[in-house]
């Protein structure tokens, strides 16, 4: 299976925010623990809502969290 | 392994050890004939009963187990590999009907066209739940 086009900072920046757990951070962005942990894993790509509401979570630009790697613009 | 993947695995097992059952001990040779309509029926029946005990006691006995996780809602992941599932299901249905189709021309009795009918709707269900198994596993 291809991985995703995009790697993401959010195991680091919940370390960085206090050790928050994935429960946390799930509850916080509406979605369940298993749905953070597989996008934290490259697992499962979320809607640009859900990326948006992670991102201020953190208090972060979306391009803090995730990142585009592919090459392709 | 959260407990909506656990619910699919029970729904996926019961279902396949359900009409794998049916499909075993169904009397073939009367197929041809209207009491092979009656047979389906008969069998119906207690395949119908069987599915809703498993899944109620199976789904009690998890929902014990997992407590937390028992009002947790779909969240979008969710609701998108319920959404591919049924996208996937949707080819055997279609098939499965088209096949049908061309046996009614051909001139197959109805109790062999109820049980294409049922073969078709099962495959259909093991692919949806399959491909969401499968999703919850590997990912996008």
């Amino acid at each position: 299976m291809a991985s995703l086009p995009f790697t993401n900072d959010i195991r680091t920046l919940r370390f960085l925010a206090g050790e928050m757990t994935q429960g946390e951070l799930g509850d916080r962005v509406g979605v369940t623990r298993q749905t953070i942990a597989a996008i934290e894993q490259g697992k499962y790509s979320p809607s640009l809502e859900v990326a948006f509401r992670i991102a201020r979570c953190f208090d972060k630009p979306l391009e803090a969290v995730f990142q585009w790697t592919d090459g392709n613009s | 392994m959260a407990f909506r993947e656990k619910i699919h695995w029970v729904t996926l097992v019961t279902m396949a050890a359900a009409f794998g059952w049916y499909f075993l001990v169904y009397p073939w040779q009367i197929a041809d004939s209207p009491a092979g309509v009656w047979a389906t029926a008969g069998l119906l029946v207690p395949v119908t009963i069987a599915i809703i005990v498993a899944m109620t006691v199976a789904t009690a006995f998890l929902a014990i187990r997992n407590r937390a996780e028992v009002d947790i809602k779909e969240d979008e992941r969710d609701r998108s590999f319920h959404m591919r599932g049924t996208h996937y299901a949707y080819y055997p249905l279609v098939v499965g009907i088209w096949i049908n189709i061309f046996l009614i021309f051909w001139g197959i009795s109805q109790a062999q066209q109820l049980n294409m009918m049922i073969a078709t709707l099962v495959v259909a269900e093991l692919v949806r739940i399959g491909t969401q198994l499968y999703l919850y596993r590997r990912g996008y």
